[in-house]
C-alpha cells in the first residue's frame, strides 16, 4: 500500500482527535468521505465503473465472454478478477511492485463472491457442461489515498449493476450440432442483479476506537484493521483482520457492530444513487475521468 | 523424442474418477460442535532448519521449518520515524517472510506445485497472523522464513499451519511476545445452522462458510482472522469468533508441553 511519512507528533494528533470523534478533515469515525460514482464510463465493455473516494480513483471494466463451465459448477458461470495496480497511482507500484497488492485484493475480491447468494450464476448459464458466460471484472486503480478495498468493492458492485449482457440462444440441429445465436437487437440483453452483493467496509483501529474510510495519514497510525463485506441485508459474507497488529475480541465484535451498520447505510444510498442515474437514461451529462 | 506415433496419447487433461461418480456420497456423522480432534505436535525435528515443528491434528498433517535470521534481500524501501521502546526503526525493523506450500497429494485432486493465488492468500494469512507475536525490532535489516508444507488436508489446514508455524518460530529461538494458536471453524447448514470447530475435510466441503482465528493466549489478543461464505448475520460471525477463540485457549497447554519436552530433548543432546 502507498505509504506516508508521519512525525510522531502528527500521529498523537491523528489517535487523541479519533478519541474524540473528531478526525483531521472534521468527520466523525463512521463517517464516509464524499463519494463520487459515474457508470458507463468505457464503450468497450459490457459494463464499467468508476469511483473517486476522496483520492482514491478507481476504474472497472466488466467484460461478458462466452466459455466452458467449470467441471465441478456444470450449471454456473463464473466470475474471475483481475486487479491491476498501475504505475500512476504511486511510485511504490512501479514494475513489479503493484503485483502483490493487486493479487492480495482480487484474492479478497474471489473470497466475497465465493458464496451462492452475491450474483445468480445460474443465469450465466446458457447450456450446462457445455457454455456459459464468463464475466472477467478488471480493476484498475489510478489513484491511491487509502481505503481501497472499499472503493473497489463500490465500484465492483456499480458495474455488475451497469453490465447488460446480450442474450443467445442455443439452436439445435437434428444432427445434434448445437448453434449459437446471438439476438438482433443489441438492446435486448440480461441485467443481473446486485441485490446481494456484497460491499467491504474496511474499519482501522486507531487508539482506543475504530474509523471508517481512513485516509492514508489515518492508515499510517493504525496498527490493524477488520475487513468486512456486508450485503445491503447485513449477512456478512467476508472478515479478515489486515495489518501487522493484533485486535482485542472485545474490539473485533464492536468492529462488526459498527461494519453492519454502516454497510447498510451505504448500501441504501449506492443502490439510490445507481437507480438515480439509470433513470436519468441517453440524455445524461457524462462526467468522464478527467472532471 | 518426434513423433513417436505408436504410443497412445492420453489427453491433455486429467481428472480423477470420484469427479463422475453419481450420488452425494456419506453425509458427515454429527457431533459436539465444540470438540476438539486430538492433536500431536512435536517441535525440533528437522535437523537442516533453526527451528521445526511437525503438527497432526486428526488427518492433517503439517510440518514446518524456520531458518533465519538472514541479511534481508532488497534495499530498505520508505522511511519512517523510530518506533518506540528503542527497538530499530520501521525502515529497519526485520521481516518476516512465509510461504505455505501444499503436497500435490495433499487433497482429493492433484494440485502442481505452483499453487497459484490460494497458496499466495494463505501464505499473506500466515505472514499477517504471525507478526503481531514476533518481536521484528530486534532483528534489524534482517529476515525470517517461516516455510509451511501441508502433507495431508484433513480439515482446517491454515489454523494447523499457524499453529506449526508459532511452534517453529519459537523452536528456533526467535523472539516473540506470545505464541500463536490457530483453530479452524465451519458453518454447516443441515440439520440446522450451527458454527462447528475444528472441521475434518468432509465437513469443510459441505460447509457454506468457513473461518480460521488466531489467538495469542496468554495476551488474549486476536492475531489473525479469516473467513468468508454465507455466514448468516454478524452475531452470527461474533458467536463463531468466540467458540474459536475458546478452542484456542484448551489447545494451548499441549503446546506448551510440546515446547517443553523438545526443550529437554535439545539439553539432553548437548555435547558435554
Amino acid at each position: 500500500m502507498a505509504s506516508v511519512a508521519l512525525s510522531e507528533a502528527e500521529k498523537v494528533y491523528i489517535v487523541h482527535g479519533v478519541q474524540e470523534d473528531l478526525r483531521v478533515d472534521g468527520r466523525g469515525c463512521e463517517d464516509y468521505r464524499c463519494v463520487e460514482v459515474e457508470t458507463d464510463v468505457v464503450s468497450n465493455t459490457s459494463g464499467s465503473a468508476r469511483v473517486k473516494l476522496g483520492h482514491t480513483d478507481i476504474l472497472v471494466g466488466v467484460k461478458a465472454e462466452m466459455g466452458t463451465p467449470k467441471l465441478e459448477k456444470p450449471n454456473e458461470g463464473y466470475l474471475e478478477f483481475f486487479v491491476d495496480c498501475s504505475a500512476s497511482a504511486t511510485p511504490e507500484f512501479e514494475g513489479r511492485g503493484g503485483d502483490d497488492l493487486g493479487t492480495e485484493i482480487a484474492n479478497t475480491l474471489y473470497r466475497i463472491f465465493n458464496n451462492k447468494s452475491s450474483v445468480d450464476l445460474e443465469s450465466l448459464c446458457i447450456s450446462p457442461r457445455e457454455h456459459c458466460w464468463a464475466l472477467y471484472v478488471d480493476v484498475l486503480l489510478l489513484e491511491c489515498g487509502g481505503n481501497l478495498f472499499d472503493a473497489i468493492s463500490i465500484a465492483v458492485k456499480a458495474a455488475l449493476f451497469n453490465t447488460r449482457i446480450p442474450r443467445v440462444r442455443v439452436l439445435e440441429d437434428e444432427e445434434g450440432s448445437k448453434d449459437i445465436e446471438l439476438s438482433d437487437d443489441p438492446y435486448d440483453c440480461i441485467q443481473l442483479s446486485v441485490e446481494n452483493v456484497p460491499c467491504i467496509v474496511t474499519l482501522c483501529k486507531i487508539g482506543c476506537r475504530h474509523v471508517v474510510d481512513a485516509t492514508l495519514q489515518e492508515e499510517a497510525c493504525s496498527l490493524a484493521s477488520l475487513l468486512v463485506s456486508v450485503t445491503s441485508k447485513g449477512v456478512a459474507t467476508c472478515m479478515r483482520k489486515v495489518g501487522k497488529g493484533s485486535l482485542d475480541p472485545e474490539s473485533i465484535f464492536e468492529m462488526l457492530e459498527t461494519g453492519k451498520r454502516v454497510g447498510k447505510v451505504l448500501h441504501s444510498s449506492l443502490q439510490s444513487i445507481l437507480h438515480k442515474e439509470e433513470s436519468l437514461g441517453p440524455k445524461r451529462q457524462k462526467v468522464g475521468f478527467l472532471g | 523424442m518426434p513423433g513417436d506415433h505408436r504410443r497412445i496419447r492420453g489427453p491433455e487433461e486429467s481428472q480423477p474418477p470420484q469427479l463422475y461418480a453419481t450420488g452425494e456420497g456419506e453425509a458427515p456423522a454429527p457431533r459436539d460442535p465444540a470438540r476438539l480432534r486430538p492433536v500431536y505436535a512435536r517441535a525440533g525435528l528437522l535437523s537442516q532448519a533453526k527451528g521445526s515443528a511437525y503438527l497432526e491434528a486428526g488427518g492433517t498433517k503439517v510440518l514446518c521449518a524456520v531458518s533465519g535470521p538472514r541479511p534481508a534481500e532488497g534495499g530498505e524501501r520508505g522511511g519512517g520515524p523510530a518506533g518506540a521502546g528503542g527497538e530499530a526503526p520501521a525502515a529497519l525493523r526485520g521481516r518476516l517472510l512465509c510461504d505455505f506450500r501444499r503436497a500435490p497429494f495433499s487433497g482429493r485432486r492433484r494440485r502442481a506445485p505452483p499453487g497459484g493465488g490460494e497458496e499466495r492468500e494463505l501464505a499473506l494469512a500466515l505472514q499477517e497472523a504471525l507478526e503481531p507475536a514476533v518481536r521484528l525490532g530486534r532483528y534489524p535489516r534482517a529476515q525470517l522464513e517461516v516455510s509451511a508444507l501441508l502433507l495431508e488436508d484433513g480439515g482446517s489446514a491454515l489454523a494447523a499451519a499457524l499453529t506449526a508455524a508459532a511452534l517453529a518460530l519459537a523452536d528456533a529461538g526467535v523472539e516473540m511476545y506470545d505464541l500463536v494458536v490457530g483453530c479452524g471453524l465451519s458453518r454447516a447448514l443441515a440439520p440446522a445452522p450451527t458454527w462447528l470447530l475444528d472441521p475434518t475435510l468432509l465437513e469443510e466441503e459441505r460447509a457454506a462458510a468457513g473461518l480460521t482465528v488466531a489467538l495469542m493466549p496468554v495476551l488474549n489478543q486476536v492475531a489473525g482472522l479469516l473467513g468468508s461464505g454465507e455466514g448468516g448475520p454478524t452475531e452470527s460471525w461474533a458467536e463463531a469468533v468466540r467458540l474459536g477463540l475458546e478452542g484456542c485457549q484448551r489447545l494451548y497447554p499441549v503446546l506448551q508441553q510440546c515446547l517443553v519436552r523438545a526443550a529437554r530433548r535439545r539439553g539432553a543432546a548437548a555435547p558435554l
